[in-house]
């Protein structure tokens, strides 16, 4: 391994399930920015839990697929969420817009 | 009447406008913002060919937007354009735009042919200027929300700076290993100052090999963070050993920028941070094994209290008494006196080169031996090769035992001596003569050459007085490092020789004590005295 980040999409139902491993810095950013391009979806439940750190350029990408996700009124959903990822979303205001679940199970639920 | 025609359809199309910039406005970005613009003309226009360029300043060129069949070359009909709107009559585009924005770029607008391929009408003319002043007023309101959510992300990541560096030193104050603290600390550092990657290296000295590396994102190469062009660095020494902190990489939404003096103030916060962690690590490490130590000290003072006698037996026709008052730092000293039946009795006194834990387990050995060997009857010297050879083989060299050991049949009054190593042990005779008994051979443990020990033969007469001690006596120092000497010793002995045995004892060790004046007592006293009634 060489710190590359990867990123794996599932599609479930009326969802995407994304699956994030690595640091999301700019080019995590860039690489969930053109899934979300390519694949204009509603609703998103992010799986963060192989992801322990995030900078701000990560975040700012994060941001806009918050955005993204509003304005087709639809839901985003974080899982697995690092204490220390957790208290940065708090901070930069990404739960104003979008949720945390516990669970996968939660978070369809949410979205059903 | 044409002039009330034209009123009419602009004022029904006044809710369109006012619907065009809320779409425009709510954009989610400049590519955005230029393709909902694209798509008002072409409902409003009826447009079919239309093509949209934009350009960051004057000097730059023309960007095109969306199209897929543009041919640059038409690029031409906007720089040829003084004017903000030209107008053509039979040419490929009906119009043609340069619309200056409030950022002071461009956009560029071809407009081909209508949906019926009309040319544009008056009434298109007027659509056409009042949608491009909500262009530009929507892209004004465009840029300004997006200043507006830049300055709340801006002051939002400083918050996040502040409160990531104070949880990052509660952290790093918690970790249980180096690597995990490191791991963290770059983490952090990565985090706060969006670096691409980073490497802590530990070097001891001036070594350039490093003799812990670890890197982030874990698995890069380190080398590849070293050799980078943008990279910062900060670095401290503590206990010889250096710690070189290095970000690479400082990331942005446009591509690599270099390092700001927040970032290097960041990094340098953070080191700080890693430092103090050691260093507590460090002093808690040293105050733990200073208590482990201690710990051991008082099980190794126990185990010895335990081998010297709390009570010496009574021998018919003797007085006897001893004591051993041991150091702070557990000493090596040993005295005894075993009864072996018959009215024999062995009289044991032994010092153990060196203090601490070595030494009290010596001196367990040298207990546990003689308690096995006395059993056996064994002469005297041959006893003392035996334990010469056990205490060589069981110590390391820099361990050894002064020994003196005499076998006293209370009957008779003869003593069966031998003496290894240890200071030369005085009797005096009731007459007033003083013997010094050092007949014996090296310490025990010292060497296994196989040199014989020397016995010696005495006999205590009634009146004899046998005095043995260890080196605490004599080298009792005050606090001008002068010694209670040997001299004063045997001058207090003979002078007091006669005083009951236990008083005597007293009285040598208070006479030590009035020597030394309250200075720290650097080593253990022992002293047991045999007096023949």
């Amino acid at each position: 391994m060489d710190g590359e980040f990867n990123l794996q999409t599932e599609k479930l139902e009326n969802t995407f399930l994304i699956k994030t491993e690595g640091y999301i810095n700019n080019t995590a950013g860039e690489k969930i920015a053109q899934f979300f391009a390519e694949n204009p979806i509603k609703n998103a439940i992010f799986d963060l839990e192989k992801s322990k750190v995030i900078n701000s350029i990560g975040i700012s990408y994060l941001l806009e697929v918050i955005e993204q996700i509003n304005d087709r009124e639809g839901k985003i959903i974080f899982l697995n969420l690092d204490p220390s990822i957790e208290k940065t979303f708090k901070i930069m205001g990404l739960f104003q817009f979008s949720q945390m679940a516990d669970s996968l199970d939660s978070a369809m639920k949410e979205l059903a | 009447m044409e002039q009330n025609l034209l009123v009419e359809k602009l004022s029904l199309q006044a809710e369109s406008f006012q619907e065009g910039f809320k779409l425009l406005t709510q954009s989610d970005s400049l590519k955005g913002i230029f393709k909902n613009f694209g798509n008002l003309l072409r409902t409003n226009l009826m447009i079919t060919d239309l093509h949209l360029l934009h350009k960051v300043s004057p000097e730059s060129d023309w960007k095109v937007i969306g199209s897929q069949n543009f041919d640059d070359a038409d690029k031409k009909y906007l720089e040829n354009n003084k004017q903000q709107t030209t107008y053509h009559d039979g040419g490929k585009y009906n119009a043609s735009v340069v619309l200056p924005l409030t950022d002071y770029s461009y956009l560029g607008i071809l407009m081909g042919s209508k949906l019926y391929e009309e040319g544009l009408s008056d009434f298109d003319k007027i659509t056409l200027q009042i949608l491009l002043q909500v262009f530009s007023s929507a892209y004004e309101s465009f840029l300004n929300q997006k200043k507006e959510k830049q300055f709340i992300f801006d002051l939002n990541e400083k918050i996040l700076q502040l409160n990531n560096l104070i949880d990052t030193g509660i952290d790093l104050a918690k970790f249980e290993n180096q690597n995990i603290l490191f791991e963290m600390a770059l983490a952090r550092m990565v985090s706060l100052t969006n670096s691409s990657s980073a490497l802590i290296r530990v070097a001891e000295g001036n070594k350039e090999v490093a003799a812990q590396q670890v890197t982030f994102p874990p698995g890069l190469p380190a080398d590849k963070i070293l050799n980078s062009n943008y990279k910062i660095e900060s670095s401290f020494e503590f206990r010889n050993t250096l710690y070189r902190f290095v970000l690479s990489e400082k990331e942005s939404r446009k591509g690599v920028i270099e390092f700001g003096e927040l970032d290097m103030m960041l990094l340098e916060a953070i080191s700080r941070q890693v430092r103090t962690a050691i260093e507590n690590n460090f002093l808690l490490k040293e105050s733990l094994e200073k208590e482990r130590i201690e710990k051991e000290m008082l099980l190794a003072a126990s185990i010895q209290q335990k081998i010297i006698p709390e009570v010496l037996p009574v021998i018919e026709g003797y007085e006897l008494a001893g004591e051993n008052i041991p150091s702070r730092e557990v000493g090596g000293d040993y005295y005894d006196c075993i009864d072996m039946g018959n009215g024999r009795y062995a009289l044991i006194i032994a010092d153990v080169a060196g203090k601490g834990i070595a030494a009290a387990l010596l001196v367990n050995t040298l207990n546990a031996s003689l308690y096995s060997y006395l059993q056996f009857n064994l002469p005297l010297t041959e006893m003392a090769d035996r334990l010469n050879k056990l205490i060589y083989n069981a110590s390391p060299p820099d361990k050894f035992i002064t020994f003196f050991m005499a076998v006293l049949d209370s009957k008779s009054g003869e003593l069966d001596v031998v003496n290894a190593g240890h200071n030369p042990i005085l009797l005096l005779r009731k007459d007033g003569r003083l013997d010094k008994i050092d007949a014996g051979g090296i310490g025990l443990g010292m060497l296994d050459l196989g040199i014989p020990y020397e016995g010696q033969k005495l006999v205590m007469n009634p009146g004899d007085k046998l005095f043995l001690y260890t080196d605490g006596i004599p080298e009792a120092m005050d606090k001008d490092e002068i010694e209670y000497s040997d001299d004063r010793m045997i001058e207090f002995f003979i002078k007091n020789a006669d005083k009951p045995a236990a008083e005597f004892i007293s009285g040598i060790v208070g006479d030590v004590s009035k020597h030394v004046n309250g200075e720290p007592q650097s080593d253990d006293i022992t002293s047991m005295i045999l007096k023949r009634t």
